[in-house]
C-alpha cells in the first residue's frame, strides 16, 4: 500500500483566509467606503489571480473596472480576466496599464478595435473566444474566478443584494466564485435598510461598496420603429407567412435589430390578419424588447423570460407578470445563463442577423481590424443534438432534412439579411473576412457565428432559401445564391438549377407565398414610433431620453 | 384604444398621392395634367438635378363626402415639397380654375419647406402668386382648407400660405411656423433653438402647440381617415365670410396680446402653463382627443 501523498486539501480556502486577513488588517468590514476601494482591491487581489468583472451587453461593474485600472500594476500583474464582455475602456486599460495578460471572452462590441491592436502588439493572450454559455460553464470547469468584482442595484446591512430587473450573468457569477473559495466584491447603487427581494444571500458576498453613480446600463433593445424600412417590412411579411406560420412556430428568440423588430410589430397586424394569433410566437426567450409591446397587448405572447431587462420597461414589465418572469415584490428577474439555456434548447426557432455569409451558409460578424466576439448567438443559432422532446416545428424541420423516417428533429435557424448592407457592401460573399481575421489573431479557428450546417432558413428581400431540403452541397449553394440578389454572388447563380429549387420549393419568391410587395408598407406597422409604444403600453413604457422627440 | 392605432394609415409617412387615396371617396379623384401632360422643372434640368414628372405636387379634382372639391397635394418627398415654378403654377392654376367652377372646397395638403431655392425669383413670385389665389378663391366663396401633417410641415411662405387659408386642420406630427428650425439655428446660432432638439421643435412648432394657441381649428390623430374626417367636419356648416377691416383689426389686436404675453418664453412647456395647463409635461403624450378636451376647458 502507498501512504496518501502529503498535500493539503484546503488551499483555496486557506488563500481566501489570507486575503480577508489582509482586508481585516487595513480595517476593512463589510461594507466598503467608496474612496477605499483601491486599498481593498490591493489587498485581496493577488498577482497571477483569474478575476471576472462582471458586465455585458447591457450591466456594467463600471466603478469596480475603473477602480482596479487605478490599481498600482506593482502590486497587481499578470491578472487573467474571465468575463462575458470586454466593453469598457476601463477593460482595455487593465491591459494596456500591465495589470492583466490573457483574456478569455464572448464579446467585445465597441473595444473590438482596440482590441485587436493589443493582440497585434502582443501584450494580450487571448484564451479563447466563447459563447456566454460556454463561458459559464467553464466557470464550473476549469475557469473559476479567485475574485468576482459584480454589479447590483442594492445591499442592505448584512450585505444581502437585490440586482433589480437586470439580474443578468450574475447569480452564475457569484454561485462559482463564492463556493469555490473565491471573494465576491459587488458594488452597489444603494444601500437599504431592508430589500424587496434577495437576489444574492449575504454570506456568498465578501464586500459592498456604493458607487459614487449606479452601474451602467445600455439600452440595447430598443429599435425605433421609425426607422424600419419597407424593404424589412417584406422580409417580415416573408419570415411570417413563409416560416412562422407553415412551421407553427410557437417557441423562439429573436436576434437584435431592425429585421427582427418589423416581425415582433406585424404580428398584431399582419400575422393576426393571418389568423396567426395563438398559433406562432407564444413563447419567448428574449430580453424586454419595447417593440414586443404590441405584441404582447394583443394576446400574441404567453411567456417572456429575458436574459436582462431593457431600460425604460421596468414599470411595463412589472405591471405585466403574467407574461415576464418576476420576483414577489413585482419587480423582473432576468437570468441569463437560464435564458441561453431556454434559447439553446428550449426554443424551436432562432431568427437573427449577420454581417457576412458565404456559399456554405457560415456566417460572421468579425470583419478585419475588429475582434468582436459572439455573445449568444451561437447557442440560439444552433441545433442541439442534446434535444430530446418533440414539437411539430422542429419535428417537420427534421422531416424536412432527413426524410420521414427522420430519428431527431430540427432546431430552426433562420439568418435574415438584406443583400446589401450599409455602404453598398454585399452580405454574400465567397469567403468570409473571419478567415483573414484568423491568421490575424492566431486563432485556432475562424471566427464563425452560426455554421452553415445549422441554417436552416435564410430570408432576403428576394426571397426565402430553405436549406433543409437542399441534398447536396451544390444545391445549397444555388439556393443561397438564388437569394443573395445583386451581389455578385448573386449574380454568379446557375439560373436553369435556380429555377429548379424554385419548382421544388426551396427557392421561393414572395409571390410563391402569395405576398404582393407593393403590400409591404410601413402602415402595417402596429407601432411606427417609440411613442406609438409608448401608448400601446398605456404610458407604462418609458424610453431613454435619446429615443424621444418629445 | 389599441386597436385602431394598429389599423391607422399614417398621413405623416404617406406619399401625396397615397394621402389623396385615403382623403377623398373612393375612386372620384381625377388628376389635371396627369403625368403625360406635365413637365418637369426646366430649372433643375438646366443644374443637372432629377425633375419629377408632377414637379412635386398633385392637383385635382374629385369628392369628398360627396361634396365636389379640388385638391392640391403636395409631396413632400421630392425636394422638401419645395415651391418651383410649375409646382407654383400648378396650385395656383388649380386655384383659378376653383374661383370660375366653384367646388364646395379646395383641399390643400400642404408639405412644404417653402420656396425652392434652386429656383430662386421663380419659386418667390409663385409663392406669391399662390397667396393671392388662395384670397381671391375665398373671396369667391370657396373655402381653401389647408391639411398639415407630413414630414416637411408648413413653413417659409408655405407657412404664410396655410396662415390665409380658411382654416387648418393639423395632427400632432404637422409642424407650421415661418423660419424652419434649421434656418433658426444657422442664423441666431444654437443657444436661440437647437434645431437637432427634436421634441423642442415639436414644442414650438408642432400641431399640438399650434391648436392650444388657437392658430389650428382642428387636431386630428395621424392618420388617412382622420383627416378625411377633420376635413369633412370643417367644412360642414364653414361659408367665407367676405373680407371686412373689423375682423382684420381684431386678428391684428389678437396677434399683438399673444406677443405681449408669450414673446419672452423659450418652450411650448412654458407658454402652456401661461395658458392654464396644469401639468404641462403630460402634453406630448396626450392623445388628440384629450388634447382637444384639454383646450376646452381652458381658461380663455
Amino acid at each position: 500500500m502507498n501512504a496518501p501523498l502529503p498535500r493539503e486539501w484546503d488551499s483555496l480556502r486557506q488563500s481566501r483566509q489570507r486575503r480577508l486577513e489582509r482586508a481585516a488588517t487595513l480595517g476593512f468590514g463589510k461594507e466598503i467606503p467608496v474612496d477605499r476601494i483601491i486599498d481593498l482591491l490591493e489587498a485581496v487581489i493577488q498577482p497571477g489571480d483569474r478575476v471576472c468583472l462582471e458586465g455585458n451587453n447591457q450591466k456594467q461593474a463600471d466603478f469596480l473596472s475603473e477602480s482596479l485600472a487605478d490599481c498600482s500594476p506593482e502590486r497587481i500583474n499578470h491578472l487573467s480576466l474571465v468575463q462575458s464582455v470586454l466593453a469598457l475602456p476601463s477593460h482595455v486599460d487593465l491591459f494596456e496599464r500591465g495589470l492583466a495578460n490573457r483574456l478569455d471572452f464572448s464579446f467585445s462590441g465597441p473595444q473590438g478595435a482596440r482590441l485587436a491592436k493589443l493582440v497585434q502588439e502582443q501584450r494580450i493572450e487571448i484564451g479563447a473566444i466563447h459563447t456566454y454559455l460556454e463561458l459559464f460553464g467553464r466557470y464550473f470547469l476549469d475557469l473559476t474566478p479567485n475574485v468576482a468584482l459584480i454589479a447590483a442595484q442594492a445591499a442592505d446591512a448584512e450585505g444581502n443584494l437585490y440586482l433589480g430587473p437586470n439580474t443578468e450573468d450574475t447569480p452564475a457569477i457569484v454561485e462559482a466564485t463564492a463556493f469555490k473559495g473565491g471573494i465576491v466584491i459587488a458594488q452597489v447603487n444603494e444601500r437599504l435598510d431592508k430589500l424587496s427581494r434577495v437576489d444574492v444571500p449575504a454570506d456568498w458576498v465578501d464586500f459592498t461598496v456604493k458607487a459614487p453613480r449606479p452601474n451602467y446600463i445600455e439600452p440595447l433593445f430598443t429599435r425605433d420603429p421609425a426607422q424600419i424600412t419597407e424593404v424589412q417590412v417584406l422580409m417580415a411579411m416573408m419570415a411570417i407567412k413563409g416560416i412562422y406560420a407553415e412551421y407553427g412556430v410557437k417557441r423562439l428568440n429573436h436576434g437584435i435589430g431592425f429585421d427582427t423588430a418589423a416581425i415582433e410589430l406585424l404580428l398584431p397586424t399582419y400575422a393576426a390578419d393571418l389568423g396567426l394569433k395563438g398559433k406562432i410566437c407564444t413563447h419567448w426567450a428574449l430580453n424586454p424588447h419595447p417593440t414586443l409591446i404590441p405584441a404582447i397587448e394583443s394576446g400574441f405572447v404567453q411567456s417572456v423570460h429575458s436574459f436582462g431587462s431593457e431600460v425604460g420597461m421596468e414599470a411595463y414589465v412589472a405591471a405585466r407578470s403574467d407574461v415576464f418572469f418576476t420576483g414577489a415584490d413585482g419587480s423582473m428577474r432576468s437570468n441569463r445563463a437560464f435564458s441561453q439555456t431556454a434559447g439553446l434548447y428550449a426554443c424551436d426557432m432562432f431568427i437573427g442577423s449577420t454581417l457576412q455569409m458565404d456559399l456554405a451558409g457560415n456566417s460572421s460578424t468579425a470583419t478585419l481590424g475588429r475582434i468582436t466576439g459572439f455573445g449568444g448567438a451561437p447557442n440560439m443559432g444552433s441545433d442541439p443534438h442534446g434535444r430530446r422532446h418533440a414539437s411539430p416545428a422542429w419535428l417537420k424541420a427534421g422531416r424536412e432534412a432527413a426524410g420521414p423516417n427522420a430519428i431527431r428533429g430540427r432546431k430552426l435557424v433562420v439568418q435574415m439579411v438584406e443583400t446589401f448592407r450599409e455602404h453598398m457592401a454585399p452580405v454574400f460573399v465567397e469567403e468570409l473576412d473571419a478567415w483573414q481575421l484568423q491568421k490575424v489573431m492566431g486563432a485556432d479557428l475562424p471566427p464563425i457565428m452560426i455554421y452553415g450546417d445549422d441554417v436552416s432558413h435564410i430570408v432576403t428581400e428576394e426571397g426565402i432559401a430553405n436549406l433543409l431540403l437542399c441534398r447536396s452541397p451544390e444545391e445549397r449553394e444555388q439556393a443561397i445564391r438564388g437569394v443573395a440578389g445583386f451581389t455578385p454572388v448573386g449574380m454568379a447563380r446557375d439560373k436553369r438549377a435556380v429555377e429548379n429549387l424554385r419548382d421544388r420549393g426551396i427557392v421561393r419568391r414572395p409571390e410563391d407565398l402569395g405576398i404582393d410587395p407593393r403590400q409591404a408598407s410601413r402602415d402595417l406597422l402596429a407601432a411606427r414610433s417609440v411613442k406609438d409604444l409608448v401608448r400601446w403600453s398605456g404610458g407604462l413604457y418609458a424610453p431613454p431620453s435619446r429615443f424621444r422627440n418629445w | 384604444m389599441n386597436a385602431p392605432l394598429a389599423n391607422r394609415k399614417s398621413w405623416f409617412e404617406a406619399t401625396a398621392r397615397a394621402r389623396i387615396g385615403g382623403l377623398l371617396d373612393a375612386g372620384s379623384f381625377v388628376e389635371f395634367l396627369q403625368p403625360a401632360a406635365s413637365q418637369p422643372s426646366p430649372h433643375l434640368a438646366q443644374l443637372d438635378l432629377p425633375g419629377a414628372f408632377d414637379d412635386g405636387v398633385v392637383v385635382g379634382c374629385g369628392r369628398l363626402e360627396k361634396m365636389p372639391i379640388f385638391v392640391i397635394a403636395q409631396e413632400g418627398q421630392f425636394i422638401g415639397g419645395s415651391v418651383g415654378e410649375i409646382h407654383g403654377a400648378k396650385i395656383v392654376g388649380t386655384l383659378r380654375r376653383a374661383v370660375e367652377e366653384k367646388p364646395a372646397a379646395v383641399l390643400f395638403l400642404i408639405d412644404s419647406g417653402g420656396v425652392r431655392l434652386h429656383e430662386a425669383n421663380a419659386g418667390l413670385i409663385a409663392i406669391s402668386e399662390i397667396m393671392r389665389a388662395v384670397l381671391d378663391a375665398r373671396a369667391a366663396g370657396v373655402p381653401v382648407v389647408a391639411l398639415v401633417g407630413g414630414s416637411c410641415g408648413a413653413f417659409g411662405g408655405m407657412g404664410i400660405v396655410a396662415k390665409l387659408c380658411s382654416g387648418i386642420v393639423i395632427s400632432e406630427e404637422g409642424r407650421l411656423a415661418l423660419s424652419g428650425p434649421e434656418v433658426i439655428e444657422t442664423v441666431m446660432g444654437v443657444e436661440e433653438f437647437d434645431a437637432k432638439d427634436r421634441a423642442l421643435v415639436w414644442r414650438v412648432t408642432g400641431g399640438k402647440h399650434r391648436y392650444l394657441m388657437g392658430d389650428c381649428a382642428l387636431l386630428v390623430d395621424d392618420d388617412l381617415a382622420a383627416f378625411r374626417s377633420g376635413a369633412a367636419e370643417f367644412l360642414t356648416g364653414w361659408r367665407e365670410a367676405g373680407p371686412s377691416l373689423a375682423a382684420l383689426r381684431s386678428s391684428q389686436q389678437a396677434l399683438e396680446n399673444r406677443l405681449a404675453a408669450y414673446a419672452t418664453y423659450r418652450d411650448g412647456l412654458d407658454v402652456w402653463a401661461a395658458l392654464g395647463v396644469a401639468q404641462p409635461d403630460s402634453v406630448p403624450l396626450l392623445d388628440s382627443d384629450r388634447l382637444v378636451a384639454l383646450k376646452k376647458g381652458l381658461p380663455t
